[in-house]
Order: structure tokens, then C-alpha cells, then sequence
């Protein structure tokens, strides 16, 4: 028997596989979305209304950060967990029934916004990813994203229940480290999520049925983004995973540090959710006080990436000499450039570290004013999610395909192409973006072009930044093209019994070195909570305190006037009250502690 | 059904002209490389300044929240 994945574990092969062409599905849908937004902003080709640039933009950012991103990683993660337990998941059912909810999920959410094209149907969702009340979609939208995130809540216990029974069997085994890095991201994801169900099932869902008539923008925004900064790292963490358990390997070297690797995953756990307030800077009503908050815990957040910087281009130094490589910049000629998983990861590694500058300004309070809601933002997170996720996504698929269908890749010069043409499109697009950004371009606009207004450039124009960005992204259309050009052959090929086997890389410090305390779940879990209740109890309670629990006015409901009205009256009371007098022991904790 | 990859991992490939082990490697490209790096970052911090901060009026966080909070 062979060492394939597909092989070993067939039944987990097919649920892999089904979450990867789902993924790539919203990938192709996303990546038409994508390109038509481009060509109709710059002026390059307008041949729909600008009315519906809307929808366009929404199916965009939903299918790609949302359907395209976790469909892929729930994969990842699948494989993970049972090649690093080496065993099967409990129960082969219960897994279609997570993908089977997170598919129906998606199907009525994307229904929802693609209806928006037409008349025909009273029906649409054209509220882009942030859905920021007071936009208001169809219930269907909201209905279908509790609907798909519910079916990652059951996926997580799903690998929970792999590791709890593996532990049974070897109860003093430290956790394999891919295992480690699915739990600790979904336990993060768990904390996170809780805040757009809040959002969605307290608030919007119930406005959209028309049950309660208004809603507090405000607050619903801060759910939002309770949620909406550690969704970057929700798909991150499956980056990240690739880089350490991976490209190690295709390096060919070891991880440096098995240790160093469970402290930065940690270090997410804790400090990725106590943050979202940094995307609110420019929002009024919430204390400076509070955004100064949550900019020094973003800043915090530097450290695990920086860790990452290090661990990861350590593994593939160790690689590189081991293939002979030599001196301070030498060693890198000795990498294997001609592999496109390696190469596709690589690349995306580097315009992570050019996002960790731009990064850095979005993250400082008054730096982030110049460049709030410009297209700076919009470079800035293609070169995060749209090239650090999804260009090692892409690249990994040409590793794991062949893993999960047992056939082998269709080209492996296509695939080598695939991930330069993307990378240089990506240079274009992004680094036009962030410029024009700086001259103050928006982003959200179909038509970010004014009568008797022209946007001073001191270097170019706009003319020349609308090209780069048409450019870059009609590159961007060709790698995809390429990137299913060979996910279809690779489909078509037969089975192959020339494959690499399902390994991943060893470590050169493993797990023994880490300190026990690193797999205390539960401890990090406890301290996350806390971090979270510490950075977000006051903001909230001063927001309904301002703005009311459902918006400005205490709103008579049509059905439950009684009991609604009490108990958003007591809650309001309460949290007033309990909001001074919490604010009167913190100022004075503060200034003791000053002092 | 293989064994725990991590075995099988270690094994060297193919490309592998030399085995190095924990003690002996010593990532110093690694350093180059991030030293390399912190230096553009700090280049693009000093640029920022002239790009964003001499064209246009300062931004001013209103100093007193902050430095209520902090005094
Ligand atoms: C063919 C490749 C792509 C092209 C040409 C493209 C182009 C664009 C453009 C021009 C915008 C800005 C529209 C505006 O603000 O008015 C945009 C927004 C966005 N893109 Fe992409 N993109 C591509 C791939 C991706 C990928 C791979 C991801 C993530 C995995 C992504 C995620 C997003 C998100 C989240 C937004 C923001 C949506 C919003 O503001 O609501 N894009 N894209
Ligand atoms: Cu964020």
C-alpha cells in the first residue's frame, strides 16, 4: 500500500476534496468578480451599471474571504489532524455534516447577494463583506452565514473529539504540532465568532425579518469587527501552518523550531480577538481611550508574525544548506526555485513581510487617519489574504491535489508560471493601490473620478495608477486561469501510482524542548477570555449606554412590546450603571498604577 | 498505513548533499536577511513622514484622552 494520502485515508480524502473544489469554486467566481470591479473603477471598461458595481463588490469579498478561504483550510485542517494523529476521524457521517452546512450555508448566502442582478426576484444582499447596518440584506444572507459558520463550529469539535479520543490512547504524548496549530486556531475561531453570531442573531437577522424596527449601527459594527480582525488570522493560522509544516519540508530542511512554533500560535490565541477595535479609529462615539487600547495590543500582535519572520525563513536557511548553500545571501540561489509549491509559498511569504509595513501604518491610531477607507487598504489586504493565504493556498493545492485525487499534477510549468504571473500581478495592483490610496483615492467607489476635482500626485498620475492597477489585475485573471487550468487537467488525469508520500517536516528542535505548559489548552483558552473581556466589556457597555441597545430610541416592538422594551430598559440601566462605576475603579486603578 | 510522519520526514532527499543537525546550524543568512529587512523598515518609517506629514496639515489624535489615560 502506498504512502498516499488518499490511500491511507480514502474516506477523509473525499470530504477534502469536496471542500477543495468548493473553495476553488468561490475562488473562480470571486476571481471574475474581481476583475470586472477592476476594469470598471479604473474606467478601463464599463459595461454594467454602476448601481450594481455594488453587488459585484459584495460577491466579491464574500466568496473570496469567506466561501474561498475557510472552504480551503477546513480541508487543510482535515488533513492535518488525521495525518499528524495517523488516524482516521471518529465518524465519517458527522464530517459530511459540517461540509453539508457550511455548503447549504453558503449556497443561500451567495443566492442572496447574486440576486441583486435582477428584478425578476425581491431579493438582495448588497451590503459588502462588512454588512454594516444601516445597509440591510434579505434574511437569506444572514440566515446562510450563521448557517455556514455553525458548520465550522461542528468541524472544530469534529477534530476535537480526533485529538480527545487520541489522547485516550496515548496519554503521554505531546500533541503533534499540526494538530496543536488546527486546535488552537479553531479555539481562537470560537471566541472570535461569537461576536457576529451576536451581531447577526441578536440584531440583524431579527431587523431584517422586520421584528424590531431599528438597530444600533455602533454596535453592531463593534460585533463586527470583535469578529472581523481575528478572521484574518482565522485564515492566517492555515498560512502560517503551511509555512512551518511544509515548506520546511520543500525546502529541504527542518522546522527550526518545534517550540518557538507552538509559542507563536499561542501568542494568536490570546491576543487576536482584543484587537478589532483598530479597525474602528475613525469611528465616533467610541473613547480614544479604548482605540489606544487596542492599538497597543495590535502592536503586541507584531511579535508571533515577526517569530513567524524568523522561524520560517530559518527552516528554509537550514534547507538551503543542506542542498549546499553558502554565505550570508548565497545560501538562497541553493533553494529549489523550480518547485512551484515551494517557490508559490516563498513568494507569498515576501509580500507578506511588504504587508508588514503597511500593516504598521494602518495600525497606528493617527497614522491610520491618512489612509482610513482609501484604496491603500484595499492593496494593503491583497497583499495579506488576497497573496499570503490565498497565493499559498494555491500553491500547496499543487501539493495536495495529487494527495487527496491520487492523480498526478497536470503541468508543473504551468503551476511554476501560475505563481510568478500572480506575484508580479500583484506587485502592480497593490503597490498602485497603496499610492493612490495616498493621494486620497476611496475605496467602495465605482466611479472614483470627479468633475472639477483632479487628485494632486506628486510623482505619476492617475491615469498611470488606473493602468498599473487595470494591468496588475488582468495578470492576476491570467494566473487564475492557469491555476484552474490545472486543477481540471490534474481532475482528468488518471490514477497515478508515482506519487511523493503524505509526510511533513520533522523539526530540528521537537517538541520535547517546549515546555509543558505550551499545551495547556485550556489555560490559553481562559487568558484569551480574559484579554477579551478586559478590551471589550467597557466599549460595549459605553455604546449601548450612548446609542441604546436597538438603536437611538427605546423602539415599541410590534409583538412583544412589553417584554422587549423592559428588558432592553433594564439592560440599559444596567449597563449604565454598571459603565460608571466601572469607569470610577478604573480611573482610579489607572492612576494608582501610575503612580 | 505509514508511520508517524515525522520519521519518514527526516530522512534526507534526493537534493540533500549534507545532513545539519540542530547543533550544528547556524542561521546567520537568516539574521542577514531580517536585518535586511528591519533596515527597509526603518527607511519606509523616515519616508513615511515626508510623504504623508510635510504635504499635508498634521493629524492630531486630541492629545488630552490619551494623555489623561496615560498620566
Ligand atoms: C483576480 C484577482 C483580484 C482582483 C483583480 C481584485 C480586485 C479588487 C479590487 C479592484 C477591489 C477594490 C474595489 C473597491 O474598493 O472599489 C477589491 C476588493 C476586495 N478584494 Fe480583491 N481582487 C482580486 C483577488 C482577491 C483575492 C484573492 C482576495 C482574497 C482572498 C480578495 C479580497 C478582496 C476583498 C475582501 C475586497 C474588499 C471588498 C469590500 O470592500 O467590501 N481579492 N478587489
Ligand atoms: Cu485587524
Amino acid at each position: 500500500m502506498s504512502n498516499v494520502y488518499i490511500d491511507q485515508f480514502p474516506a477523509e480524502a473525499k470530504v477534502i476534496r469536496a471542500a477543495f473544489y468548493s473553495s476553488f469554486l468561490a475562488l473562480a467566481l470571486g476571481g471574475v468578480f474581481g476583475i470586472i470591479q477592476t476594469l470598471h473603477r479604473t474606467d478601463f471598461l464599463r459595461f454594467m451599471d454602476s448601481v450594481d458595481y455594488y453587488t459585484v463588490l459584495t460577491a466579491h469579498g464574500v466568496f473570496l474571504v469567506i466561501s474561498f478561504t475557510i472552504f480551503f483550510l477546513v480541508g487543510i485542517f482535515t488533513w492535518a489532524v488525521t495525518t499528524s494523529l495517523d488516524r482516521g476521524l471518529e465518524d465519517i457521517r458527522f464530517t459530511w455534516g459540517w461540509y453539508s452546512l457550511m455548503a447549504i450555508g453558503i449556497t443561500m448566502t451567495g443566492v442572496a447577494i447574486l440576486a441583486g442582478f435582477t428584478d425578476a426576484i425581491d431579493m438582495s444582499a448588497s451590503v459588502l463583506f462588512t454588512f454594516y447596518a444601516p445597509l440591510q440584506a434579505h434574511p437569506l444572507f444572514y440566515l446562510g452565514l450563521v448557517l455556514f459558520v455553525v458548520g465550522t463550529w461542528v468541524a472544530g469539535v469534529d477534530w476535537f473529539r480526533s485529538w480527545w479520543a487520541w489522547k485516550a490512547e496515548n496519554p503521554d504524548e505531546r500533541i503533534p504540532l499540526p494538530t496543536f496549530m488546527v486546535l488552537t486556531t479553531m479555539l481562537m475561531w470560537y471566541i472570535a465568532t461569537l461576536g457576529v453570531a451576536a451581531a447577526i442573531l441578536l440584531f440583524l437577522l431579527p431587523w431584517s425579518l422586520g421584528l424590531i424596527e431599528t438597530v444600533n449601527p455602533l454596535l453592531t459594527r463593534t460585533l463586527f469587527w470583535f469578529f472581523g480582525h481575528p478572521v484574518v488570522y482565522f485564515w492566517l493560522m492555515p498560512a502560517y501552518m503551511m509555512w512551518y509544516v511544509m515548506l520546511p519540508k520543500f525546502s529541504g530542511g527542518k522546522l527550526f523550531s518545534d517550540p518557538l512554533a507552538r509559542v507563536v500560535f499561542v501568542l494568536f490565541l490570546i491576543l487576536s480577538v482584543p484587537t478589532g477595535i483598530h479597525h474602528q479609529y475613525l469611528d465616533p462615539g467610541i473613547a480614544e481611550g479604548f482605540k489606544f487600547i487596542a492599538m497597543t495590543n495590535t502592536m503586541f500582535l507584531l511579535l508571533p508574525s515577526l517569530l513567524t519572520a524568523f522561524t520560517v525563513v530559518a527552516s528554509m536557511e537550514h534547507g538551503a544548506r543542506q542542498r549546499g548553500g553558502e554565505g550570508y545571501f548565497g545560501w538562497l540561489k541553493a533553494l529549489p526555485w523550480r518547485d512551484p509549491v515551494f517557490t508559490g509559498m516563498a513568494l507569498a511569504g515576501l509580500m507578506f513581510a511588504a504587508a508588514g509595513f503597511s500593516g504598521m501604518i494602518n495600525a497606528g491610531m493617527n497614522i491610520n487617519y491618512l489612509v482610513h477607507n482609501t484604496f491603500w487598504v484595499v492593496g494593503h489586504f491583497h497583499l495579506t489574504v488576497g497573496t499570503a493565504v490565498a497565493l499559498t493556498f494555491m500553491a500547496v493545492t499543487y501539493w495536495f491535489l495529487p494527495q487527496v485525487t491520487g492523480k498526478a499534477l497536470w503541468s508543473r510549468s504551468v503551476a511554476l508560471g501560475q505563481v510568478v504571473v500572480w506575484f508580479v500581478g500583484m506587485t502592480f495592483m497593490s503597490n498602485a493601490m497603496h499610492r493612490a490610496g495616498l493621494l486620497g483615492v476611496p475605496r467602495r467607489t465605482a466611479e472614483p473620478q470627479y468633475e472639477g476635482f483632479e487628485f494632486q500626485a506628486a510623482v505619476g498620475s492617475i491615469g498611470e495608477l488606473d493602468a498599473q492597477i487595470a494591468l496588475g489585475g488582468v495578470l492576476l485573471t491570467i494566473s487564475l486561469g492557469m491555476f484552474f487550468a490545472n486543477v481540471v487537467g490534474t481532475a482528468l488525469n488518471g490514477r497515478s501510482d508515482d506519487l511523493p508520500a503524505n509526510e511533513y517536516a520533522g523539526a530540528l528542535s521537537g517538541p520535547d524542548d517546549a515546555p509543558l505548559v505550551l499545551d495547556n489548552l485550556k489555560l490559553w483558552t481562559a487568558i484569551a477570555v480574559v484579554l477579551v473581556i478586559f478590551a471589550y466589556t467597557f466599549p460595549l457597555l459605553s455604546i449601548i449606554d450612548r446609542g441604546g441597545l436597538f438603536g437611538p430610541e427605546v423602539i415599541p416592538f410590534p409583538l412583544t412590546v412589553e417584554s422587549a422594551t423592559t428588558l432592553g430598559f433594564a439592560l440599559e440601566t444596567a449597563a449604565s450603571t454598571s459603565f460608571e462605576s466601572a469607569g470610577e475603579i478604573a480611573t482610579s486603578a489607572l492612576t494608582a498604577v501610575m503612580r | 498505513m505509514s508511520q508517524a510522519t515525522e520519521e519518514s520526514a527526516s530522512e534526507p532527499s534526493a537534493e540533500t548533499i549534507r545532513e545539519i543537525g540542530h547543533d550544528e546550524y547556524d542561521p546567520v543568512g537568516t539574521f542577514a536577511l531580517i536585518g535586511l529587512y528591519f533596515l527597509i523598515l526603518v527607511f519606509l518609517w523616515f519616508f513615511m513622514y515626508f510623504v504623508e506629514f510635510l504635504g499635508n496639515d498634521p493629524t492630531v489624535v486630541s492629545g488630552t484622552a490619551v494623555v489623561v489615560a496615560l498620566v
